[in-house]
């Protein structure tokens, strides 16, 4: 199958510390200074009609947004992204919310918003002939990263923290990934696959390929403007782990508005994170302070348990020039988060959902919402790779109505 | 005995392409300035106003560095590596 001819604004891989432009080759920080790179396009002389009318014709996955990423859409892989923004009246009302959106990435092919960036990596690691995909992860990465080297015939480790949700440990061992767990921190972890990237001439996609993995967490904001009729919305509540998706969120509205694809209005861009691992959000909520790395991580949410973000001074600088603000929410309140989203929108989340739910609840009890302003909450990963909470059910009762109606006349009544 | 710095690829040129240098410091504070005086190249590359610049992640024996005392001792350290500051998913 011949790979999509398309439009490339991409000029190279632009440092994000000393501004500095580097060809696309197999470098992952800059050269002169270590900084993160990032692709780099040429917006401004972008005929706006044109590329709304490519993207318009495009694919339903994230590769509609092909001219905006730094590869082309590989050739054998499945659809991943053009997820539902859906409007979420009930949970709104629930919040104080009026205008409440959900972006629902929990329907990705393994349930979670990893597979954006993994889509745009793998790209990157068919076209550069790497036969290896590998990672560090809390658990829904892995998947991503099995799951899309085998669709693609290549080799797979991931490795995680030996306290990784069983669920998402299995869910990375079925897609024939070899699951290397560590014992230790997320961080811990991490700096393995930074020491072992180095030694293997694999494509470590949080590492070796950042640069083009990061970019696939622009394509949340695309679809939201695109759904949204080419309009950004006033508020997006972002979970914070690295904050990569976070920092890509303000590239994405940038890129948005550069290219003429929505009106210049401004996008307030908030941060999430649990109380047990909150080194962005605290330093936001302490007065836009660095970020000091937590050293144990202790919470619910385990899929953004890092403690030394690598985006987190990063995420700070967007925070405040987006206008935005944060919160940092406790264990008891992203389970109760979880349950109001599940009972009032029918959408079942990991706790990193009940994270972005508790955030809005508190930005909106702080008044941070306007009246008449849309909020769009990022919904990142899917509740059923992660254990159920604790669950409160009834005895079971003998097949026949006289024992339903006498076990559950309160409910009935 | 001297500990050791291991350095990733993009830092070894700045060593003639060494993995590993030999570093003597007597604690964690002193690390940047015996950097300065033995490697000026790497130095050039990994320090800023006399600390760490922000895109290096320091390591000793794996412990991060911003979890310890600058008189953290450095005596009987085995490894101090130094990693681009990348990580998170």
């Amino acid at each position: 199958m011949a790979i999509a001819t398309r439009t490339t604004l991409l000029r190279g891989l632009r440092c994000r510390a000393c501004g500095e432009l580097q060809p696309l080759d197999d470098r992952y920080v800059c050269e002169r200074c270590l900084g993160p790179l990032q692709p780099d396009y040429e917006l401004h002389d972008v005929g706006t009609s044109a590329l709304r009318s490519e993207i318009e014709r495009g694919p339903l996955s994230l590769w509609r947004y092909a001219s905006l990423l730094p590869v082309a859409e590989p050739p054998a892989h499945y659809a991943v992204g053009w997820t539902p923004l859906i409007e979420a009246p009930r949970l709104g009302a629930a919040l104080g919310i009026e205008r409440l959106y959900i972006k629902d990435d929990t329907r990705n092919p393994t349930l979670s918003f990893k597979d954006r960036p993994v889509a745009v990596a793998l790209a990157r690691a068919v076209s550069a002939g790497l036969d290896t995909l590998a990672c560090a992860s809390t658990g829904n990465l892995a998947s991503a990263v099995a799951a899309a080297a085998a669709r693609n015939g290549l080799r797979s480790f991931v490795f995680v923290p030996e306290a990784t949700e069983a669920g998402k440990v299995a869910s990375a061992a079925s897609y024939g990934a070899t699951v290397v767990r560590v014992r230790g921190t997320y961080d811990q972890v991490n700096r393995l696959c930074g020491r072992l990237a180095d030694d293997y001439n694999w494509g470590f996609v949080n590492f070796t390929l950042r640069p083009y993995y990061a970019e696939g967490s622009k394509t949340l904001l695309f679809e939201c403007a695109e759904q949204l009729g080419w309009t950004l919305p006033h508020h997006v509540v972002v979970p914070v782990g690295s904050g990569a998706l976070l920092t890509r969120t303000a590239t994405a509205a940038h890129q948005l508005t550069a290219t003429g694809l929505v009106d210049d209005t401004h996008c307030h861009i908030h941060a999430a994170q649990a109380a047990g691992c909150a080194p962005v959000s605290d330093a936001v909520l302490e007065g836009w302070r660095a970020v000091a790395p937590v050293r144990t991580p202790d919470t619910i949410a385990k899929s953004i348990a890092i403690g030394a973000p690598a985006d987190g001074d990063a995420s700070v600088d967007v925070v405040r020039a987006s206008g935005g603000s944060a919160a940092s929410v406790s264990d008891a309140d992203i389970a109760a988060a979880c349950q109001q989203l599940a009972v009032t929108e029918g959408i079942y989340v990991e706790p990193v959902g009940g994270v972005v739910v508790a955030t809005a609840a508190a930005l909106a009890r702080r008044g941070v919402i306007g009246d008449d302003e849309t909020v769009v909450l990022y919904l990142t990963g899917n509740g059923h790779k992660t254990e159920p909470g604790e669950l409160v059910l009834r005895p079971a009762i003998d097949p026949d109505a006289t024992s339903f109606e006498t076990a559950y006349a309160e409910v009935l009544s | 005995m001297s500990a050791v710095i291991r350095l990733p690829s993009p830092l070894r040129p700045t060593v003639g392409g060494q993995r590993t240098v030999p570093i003597e410091a007597s604690d964690l504070a002193s690390l940047p300035s015996a950097i300065a005086s033995r490697y000026p190249d790497l130095a050039a590359r990994v320090l800023r106003d006399g600390g760490f610049d922000r895109f290096i992640t320091v390591f000793v024996d794996g412990e991060d560095a911003r979890f310890l005392p600058g008189e953290h001792a450095l005596a009987g350290v085995r490894e101090i590596e130094l990693l681009p500051a990348v990580s998170g998913g």
